[in-house]
């Protein structure tokens, strides 16, 4: 991709936040999941937000992403677990961090394989997500320490593979990398 | 078709049309407030700091004119959990197993410290889902952004680029509709053609798959909607922040400060009673 202007950054940045504010009203965020907690997908596009645009992209997405779960949380709950998220140190704060790690992580790994890079990133921003906001609702005694490694087990790594998939097909369609035998069609 | 509504569930800025004096202040001091409040609130460590907060935040729903119904739904909707929240807090939080033992079975062991604790926890989120309602029912987001932007300015000569950061909320708060719109197409366009989602069944990998078809078109629209706004902008000639004058200037009257006084005043007594 060409240099990119600031223009450009702030386009990418504020259409971005609007996914990931659609995805968390619409609930399309939501994948239902066995473990009767749904997976959430909306921290995605601040992932691919970092990956395309750099960190600072990545860090304003992750801003709207987590002011929005804030204002939803307080204005129209979904969940009991809503109730948390009305705190910005637990809503607001561990998001900011998602989109700067997950491009650390990008540019680390894409030196030696780019899809690889893609991937990784979309595992890395995932768990910085679930880790932060779990390990944030433990300092605050919202939740015994004891009962957060399940949650990580039965949300935090399903979430981190489906971000994984969903970052590396819609960078490399959008980037136009070419993926396996078919190079790409069959995404 | 009421599946394929996805504007109707976008409920963000629930804005109460309005003349009240809240409705009138500047936007400004009605963001200071609100940050004020919501740290006073997370700080507070008191029965009676909180008492004094949810009264204060009441007489602001009560001046503002916001019917106490409409005001209270949210609240409702939590309640339940709330209270599960406050149970757990008595009886299970180690933490919390200070003062007088009042009442003791098996492992179970209720104190006058674990009860205050379960007390606290609910008023503070009480407190917090009403105060933050507040501000989203009195300030459109037309204001909000105005606001914000205003407010950042100081932090412009440290490198923060203050317009730029209000620009892009702005243009997320935009893009939703918008978005909305292309994704209930998407959704029709898939069905049309025999595509499902919802209730699907498999592992992790399969339910992505089964979301896929509709989310990597929704992305890449967006981004080339992303793509055509910056082009646009850049052939209008937008070059930032610098120089730049505004509609609407915001001015902040002797009422304003007289307010935003009175709130930091109350939000510091909250944290020290």
């Amino acid at each position: 991709m060409e240099t990119s202007s600031r223009v450009r950054k702030i386009a990418v940045a504020g259409v971005l936040g609007a996914i990931s504010v659609l995805l968390g009203a619409t609930h399309w965020g939501f994948i239902p999941w066995i473990s009767g907690a749904a997976l959430t997908i909306m921290h995605v596009p601040v992932i691919i937000g970092a990956v395309l645009e750099g960190p600072v992209v990545g860090l304003v997405i992750g801003l709207i992403f987590g002011v929005f779960s804030l204002i939803q949380a307080a204005i129209a709950p979904t969940g009991p677990t809503d109730v948390w998220f009305t705190n910005p140190l637990v809503s607001v704060l561990p998001r900011l961090l998602i989109g700067p790690v997950a491009w650390l992580v990008y540019q680390g790994v894409r030196r030696v394989h780019e899809v690889a890079g893609l991937a990784v990133a979309g595992v890395a921003g995932s768990l910085t997500n679930t880790l932060l906001v779990l390990g944030m609702l433990g300092v605050l005694g919202h939740v015994p320490w004891a009962a957060l490694p399940p949650i990580i087990w039965a949300n935090g790594l399903p979430e981190a593979v489906a971000s994984a998939v969903i970052t590396v097909v819609v960078v490399a369609a959008w980037k136009r990398i070419a993926i396996g035998r078919k190079q790409g069609s069959s995404i | 078709m009421s599946e394929f509504d996805f504007l109707g569930q976008v409920t963000i800025g629930q804005y109460l049309p309005g003349d009240s004096p809240l409705h009138r202040m500047d936007p400004r001091a009605k963001l200071l407030m609100a940050l004020a409040w919501i740290a006073a609130v997370v700080a507070c460590r008191s029965l009676l700091g909180m008492a004094l907060a949810a009264l204060a935040v009441a007489a602001g729903l009560w001046v503002a004119r916001i019917p106490a119904r409409f005001a209270l739904r949210s609240v409702w909707r939590a309640l339940p959990f709330l209270a599960l929240l406050a149970v757990l807090q008595v009886l299970v939080m180690p933490g919390n197993r200070t003062g007088a033992v009042l009442w003791q079975w098996w492992i179970v062991t209720v104190t006058t410290g674990g009860l205050l604790a379960g007390a606290l926890l609910v008023a503070r989120f009480v407190v917090l889902i009403l105060a933050i309602s507040l501000l989203s029912f009195t300030t459109g987001t037309n204001d909000l952004m105005h606001g914000l932007e205003h407010l950042l300015r100081p932090l412009q000569r440290l490198g923060l680029p203050a317009h730029e950061l209000a620009l892009t909320f702005d243009i997320a708060l935009r893009s939703v509709p918008l978005l909305a719109l292309e994704a209930e197409r998407l959704a029709k366009a898939q069905a049309s053609r025999g595509g499902e989602f919802g209730g699907a069944k498999g592992g992790a990998i399969r339910r992505v798959q089964q979301a896929l078809p509709l989310l990597v078109p929704l992305f890449l629209g967006a981004l080339q909607r992303a793509e055509r706004l910056a082009l646009a902008m850049e052939a209008r000639g937008y070059v930032g922040g610098r120089g730049r004058t505004q509609w609407v200037a915001l001015r902040m009257r002797s009422a304003d400060y007289v307010a935003l006084a009175l709130v930091l005043g109350i939000a510091v007594a909250v944290v020290l009673v």
